[in-house]
């Protein structure tokens, strides 16, 4: 069904790729130009590299690269790095938040001193982000993840004259390189005991036994995935890193960087650990239904008692990677793996749209300067009611009401949980949806009904915030018909991974 | 010849024109819409008429779908909006569309010429009306009919509260809405039960729910249904009649919901006849004639109805025999007649309740436009101790109301005569057989004649006879030919009515000369009616698998005879007791019993009792309950989450050493946890 066969197999690597040169592209332009930054060049770039990522990313998914019907993974650099359903899937939903953060940077970034190396930077963790998914070994994993890391806190201390900015930046930093230090101690554990750090000879290392020292370098290996996709008890770089990074710099990370973290923690634990193995020296499976409790539960809650809209959606986010790792928490082996897997997946897509259309519309409240405070978006929907319209959408949508794909992608986490016969996750996953309809309701009132306070004036209409806002929605709105060909990707992709 | 079937639908939809048209333009249309209402009920009166004759000379069944809300495809429900016209509904149709007409133009006289304001609204509303009641008599379904049958209540609501500045009239309109809608409870849960257990509300057709039960209960059982509560097949088939039972005896004023019908007095008289003849109380007894297939399929049913029928019929009468006012004697008489329809539904006499369904509208109809016309003259005084005398000042109305009255307490030839008879006859045939209830229900009607005669009488001697009581009485305001014409019309069918069907004389004019039977039976039309018809009907009461009645074979003419000779009875006592130039209110000399009557049984109070009673403490118990209970533990949720909130809003303390050291220590723990729990130590 593809013309692919006459393509190399390095060139599916495509999306990675495309990112990585539009990243030295925005070098070279800088170089150009080093005075006068070029808003529309660099911009034009960023946004003209995502896209290419995302067709790439859509158009290999599509035909089936490394798919089951066209010869399964293709396996590069002697089987270090993957790409099948599952990093193409990732890469999609990278690429999409690459599109968005970087059309909102357009305005975002109207004053900024230093534009491309902000849209550079951006480009460099995306590109450590899709190469996080196609990793196949520790150490291209550990690499990868780096990648994404290191420019993620520099994009999120980038505002110089900003307190907050810098303060989250360096305490992300510091949490990062902790967790990091956790993450390699753990991967050097595991080659200890297996002698091997490319994950397939791993895998088969364990049949001959699963010991304690392995057990604890799994244990670490998932403290340090648990910072990369911000679940408690590994999560405080969070709020204070969203709040503090400028817009659009949280809506990539809490939306790319999060998918990023999951794709590897999906794969090593489904794939490298399987659950059967190991078992008997860590129940994983208990370990992730425990942290997805207590994620769902601490985030949703702490986010009742926020007065800044920003950190509230910074909690949140939180909060949705505890119903994601639901995903890994019910697979109990009672329901099918695929299933089970590809409904987080599912919403890990979902969350990216609605999750960055929510930061983006903090980003455009900030780019008019009206204040962080809930009642500071009191009236609001009087000035803008586009914009408001659309942040209604994502929030109504994140609380899974029937408006957006959230509804479908919580529908599924919960079929899942109660097939997998985890009825404590179930009624977790119904109980902080409820408490989180409460706090996303109070945002929806102050914009719709409270009456705006009189200095409250909106005077710009900035035109990329303003697509990207508009692109999200479409997409959000447009998974709730269409989310049956998203779950039938995220089932695909998960059934090759799932033994 | 245009095939009539090809405007059925128009019979409905013309009056609803018309409704339309008056609501948008009545203040500037000639006599305030009035000529409209009277042309539109006229033309579906010819239309029902010419599909009458139609199915008279062979004509067929009409069953049509006209669309599909949610299509079953076999399997789940099925919500569709189709027409049946089969012998039962071209009747009624003609009987509605004929009163409602008659209405129409008496209105004339009794609105217009008044000088009534709001009568753009008053036509509307009656068009309105109209257009339910024919479209609620075609319905092919019973959701169909519900949405209509509420439609035709809301309609007499608008109507009864007519005069809505004056104290009574709102308030006996909400009587009537909610004591109404109090018995639409119980018809709503049956239709969903009916969904439930057949998937379809179906009245006609190979599937209908009726021929479902039917086959379910057959001794080959072919049929399927859903079965609920873990009863039986049968016992469930009751709980479901039952239940749309209930909207009926609300629509029909069937004891103990009897309560408002007297009080809708307060609407204009005209209203009052079409609420009582034609519209709002004959939906009622009409909706258990169109499924009579299925409640013959109950003998418990059956016999409920039958009792409730035959108890309401007398107590209703006895409050009659003590009132004062023209139309209050009315208002009881129907609640009683009613009684009669559902007696003999409930003892097997389905085409004695349709005639009588048809010559009461008659007759019942002449009733109130007469007691309109006395009331117009008397300037709305309606109490007939204030009349007297008024047969000399106007004849017509006179002579009609005296047909009317002969026609209502059963006096040979007239047409009330041949229908009552017929109603307990056949209750007598299936009762005789060993079914004490009905014996029951037959005795009472046997009492109520004899109280219809009595207060029938009562009614007419104190109103045209004797000497003017009043000054009013004295000289009466003429009336005009607009409320003679229907007074007329209805006067000479009250004497001829009977012709349908005299039961009475099967012996002597033989089986096929019984119009109604042959009509209801299918005879006349080409093809077969299937399970529709009054024959199938009989034919599954008797089966052993349904009802199980029995017949007694037994002359008509003894029963008849005693009839009418208790009707005589009641009638002579009634002549004795009053015809004197200045009769003497006979009636006190019952003391107490008479004040019990006068209160009506001192049911309404009782109904209030219940209201503000029980009903009210219970509603303020759950209402405490809810507030201090519920949202106690709603609210106290809420405050608990955002104590909860707090704390762990706490946690972000904003140190970073704080951060890692959680962070370590979380990590700590993990590797503790699953270190015991994997036997790593």
């Amino acid at each position: 069904m593809t013309d692919f066969g006459t393509l190399p197999d390095w060139a599916a690597l495509g999306p990675a790729l495309a990112l990585g040169f539009t990243a030295l592209a925005l070098f070279v332009a800088d170089m150009v130009y080093p005075k006068r930054p070029q808003r529309e060049l660099f911009a034009g770039i960023s946004v003209t590299g995502g896209l290419a990522g995302l067709a790439l990313s859509v158009w290999y998914l599509v035909a089936g690269t490394g798919q089951a019907e066209s010869g399964g993974a293709i396996q590069l650099f002697e089987g270090t790095l993957v790409v099948d359903g599952m990093s193409l899937f990732f890469a999609t939903i990278v690429t999409s938040v690459v599109v968005l953060v970087t059309l909102a940077s357009y305005d975002y970034l109207v004053d900024h001193p230093h534009q491309a190396e902000i849209y550079s930077l951006t480009l460099l963790a995306a590109t450590g982000m899709v190469m996080v998914g196609m990793s196949n070994s520790f150490v291209t994993a550990f690499i990868a993840i780096e990648l994404s890391s290191l420019p993620s806190y520099a994009l999120v201390a980038s505002l110089k004259e900003n307190r907050g900015s810098i303060e989250g930046g360096l305490k992300y930093f510091l949490i990062g390189a902790l967790s990091s230090a956790i993450l390699a101690y753990g991967i050097s554990l595991v080659y200890v005991s297996t002698g091997s750090l490319q994950f397939g000879a791993v895998t088969e290392a364990l049949s001959g036994g699963v010991g304690g020292i392995l057990g604890l370098g799994i244990v670490m290996i998932l403290a340090g995935f648990g910072f990369k996709i911000a679940a408690v008890p590994f999560h405080f770089w969070a709020p204070e890193a969203y709040e503090g990074a400028p817009g659009p710099v949280s809506a990539f990370i809490s939306s790319a960087s999060k998918a990023a973290g999951f794709v590897i923690l999906f794969r090593v634990f489904v794939d490298v650990f399987p659950y059967e193995v190991v078992e008997g020296t860590v129940d994983w499976v208990m370990a992730f239904q425990a942290i997805a409790i207590v994620t769902m539960t601490v985030a949703n809650f702490a986010a009742l008692r926020q007065e800044k809209v920003k950190r509230m959606l910074a909690y949140s986010s939180v909060g949705h990677a505890g119903y994601v790792l639901i995903a890994v928490a019910a697979l109990t082996g009672e329901a099918s793996g695929a299933f089970v897997l590809g409904s987080g997946m599912v919403h890990l897509m979902v969350y990216a749209f609605m999750n960055t259309g929510a930061f983006l519309f903090i980003a455009l409240a900030e780019h008019w300067g009206i204040g962080r405070r809930i009642e500071d978006f009191n009236g609001l929907a009087t000035q803008a009611p586009f914009a408001c319209g659309a942040m209604t959408l994502f929030l109504l949508s994140l609380a899974g009401l029937p408006i957006g794909g959230g509804f479908f992608s919580k529908l599924y986490l919960l079929i899942a949980s109660v097939r997998a016969d985890v009825a404590l996750l179930a009624v977790a996953l119904v109980l902080n949806s409820v408490v989180s309809l409460f706090y996303y309701t109070r945002v929806i009132k102050a914009m719709w009904v409270e009456d705006p306070s009189d200095d409250l004036e909106i005077e710009s209409q900035p035109v990329g915030l303003y697509t990207a806002l508009a692109l999200a929605a479409l997409v959000t709105v447009l998974l709730l018909p269409g989310f049956g060909i998203a779950v039938e990707f995220a089932n695909t992709a998960a059934k090759l991974v799932v033994p | 010849m245009v095939d009539v079937f090809n405007v059925v639908e128009a019979i409905a939809l013309v009056p609803l024109v018309s409704f339309l048209l008056v609501l948008a333009l009545g203040n500037r249309m000639p006599k305030k819409g009035a000529l409209s209402g009277i042309a539109a009920t006229g033309f579906s009166l010819a239309i029902s008429l010419l599909v009458v004759l139609d199915l008279a000379t062979g004509g067929e069944v009409y069953h049509e779908e006209l669309f599909t809300f949610v299509a079953g495809d076999g399997a789940g429900v099925e919500l569709s909006f189709g027409l049946l016209v089969d012998p039962l509904a071209a009747l009624m149709l003609t009987i509605v569309s004929l009163i409602s007409f008659l209405v129409h133009i008496f209105s004339l006289g009794y609105m217009n010429d008044e000088g009534e304001i709001g009568l753009r609204r008053y036509y509307a509303s009656l068009s309105l009306f109209t257009f339910s009641m024919l479209a609620f008599v075609y319905s092919d379904n019973l959701l169909m009919a519900f949405m209509f049958f509420e439609l035709v209540g809301l309609c007499s609501f608008l109507l009864i509260g007519f005069w809505f500045r004056e104290a009574g009239p709102p308030s006996a309109a909400k009587k009537a809405f909610l004591v109404t809608r109090f018995g639409d409870y119980f018809f709503l849960v049956g239709v969903v039960a009916v969904f439930a257990t057949f998937g379809t509300t179906a009245f006609a057709g190979d599937h209908s729910f009726i021929v479902e039960a039917t086959h379910v209960l057959e001794p080959d059982a072919t049929g399927e249904m859903n079965t609920f509560l873990g009863l039986g097949e049968q016992a469930w088939i009751t709980v479901v009649g039952l239940l749309v039972l209930g909207g009926v005896m609300g629509k029909s004023a069937q004891f103990p919901l009897h309560t408002w019908l007297p009080d809708a007095m307060e609407g204009p008289t005209p209203v009052s006849a079409l609420i009582h003849a034609a519209t709002m109380v004959a939906a009622g007894v009409y909706l258990v004639m169109r499924m009579y297939g299925f409640y013959a399929l109950s003998p418990t049913a059956l016999g409920v109805i039958a009792l409730v029928g035959g108890f309401t019929a007398f107590f209703a009468a006895t409050m009659a025999l003590v009132k004062q006012e023209l139309k209050q004697v009315l208002a009881y008489s129907t609640v009683s007649q009613y009684g009669y329809m559902m007696l003999a539904l409930g003892g097997g006499g389905y085409v004695g309740a349709v005639f009588h369904l048809t010559t009461h509208a008659i007759f019942k109809a002449l009733l109130f436009l007469g007691a309109g016309a006395v009331i117009i003259a008397m300037h709305h005084n309606e109490n007939m101790w204030d009349m007297g005398g008024l047969k000399s000042r106007m004849p017509v109305t006179y002579w009609t109301f005296l047909f009317g009255s002969l026609a209502l307490a059963g006096i040979f030839p007239f047409a009330g005569f041949w229908s009552k008879d017929e109603v307990l006859f056949e209750t007598l045939q299936h009762a005789l057989s060993g079914e004490p209830l009905l014996l029951v229900g037959y005795a009472f009607g046997l009492l109520a004649v004899v109280m219809t005669a009595f207060y029938t009488f009562r009614m007419v001697y104190l109103t045209f006879h004797g000497e003017p009581r009043t000054d009013t009485a004295a000289s009466p305001e003429p009336i005009g030919w607009s409320m003679k014409f229907p007074l007329v019309v209805l006067g000479a069918l009250s004497v001829v009515g009977g012709v349908l069907n005299m039961g009475v004389l099967k012996d002597f004019i033989g089986s096929e000369n019984l119009f109604l039977k042959k009509w209801l039976e299918g005879k006349t039309i080409s093809g077969e009616l299937g399970p529709l018809s009054a024959e199938e009907y009989h034919h599954i009461l008797e089966s052993d698998f349904a009802a199980g009645y029995e017949v007694t074979e037994l002359s008509p003419l003894g029963p008849g005879a005693l009839a009418l000779v208790l009707g005589l009875v009641g009638l002579g006592a009634a002549v004795a007791l009053y015809r004197a130039p200045e009769p003497t209110p006979h009636m006190t000399k019952l003391g107490r019993i008479r004040t019990l009557l006068m209160n009506n049984y001192y049911l309404d109070e009782f109904q209030v009792w219940l209201a503000t009673g029980v009903t009210a403490p219970l509603a303020r118990a759950a209402n405490k309950f809810d507030q201090s209970g519920i949202d106690g533990v709603v609210n106290g949720a809420g405050s608990v989450s955002m104590f909860t909130g707090e704390r762990f809003r706490r946690i972000q303390t904003g140190i970073v050493t704080n951060y890692a050291a959680l962070l370590s220590l979380g990590l700590v723990l993990l590797l503790l946890v699953f270190g015991f729990l994997g036997g790593w130590f």
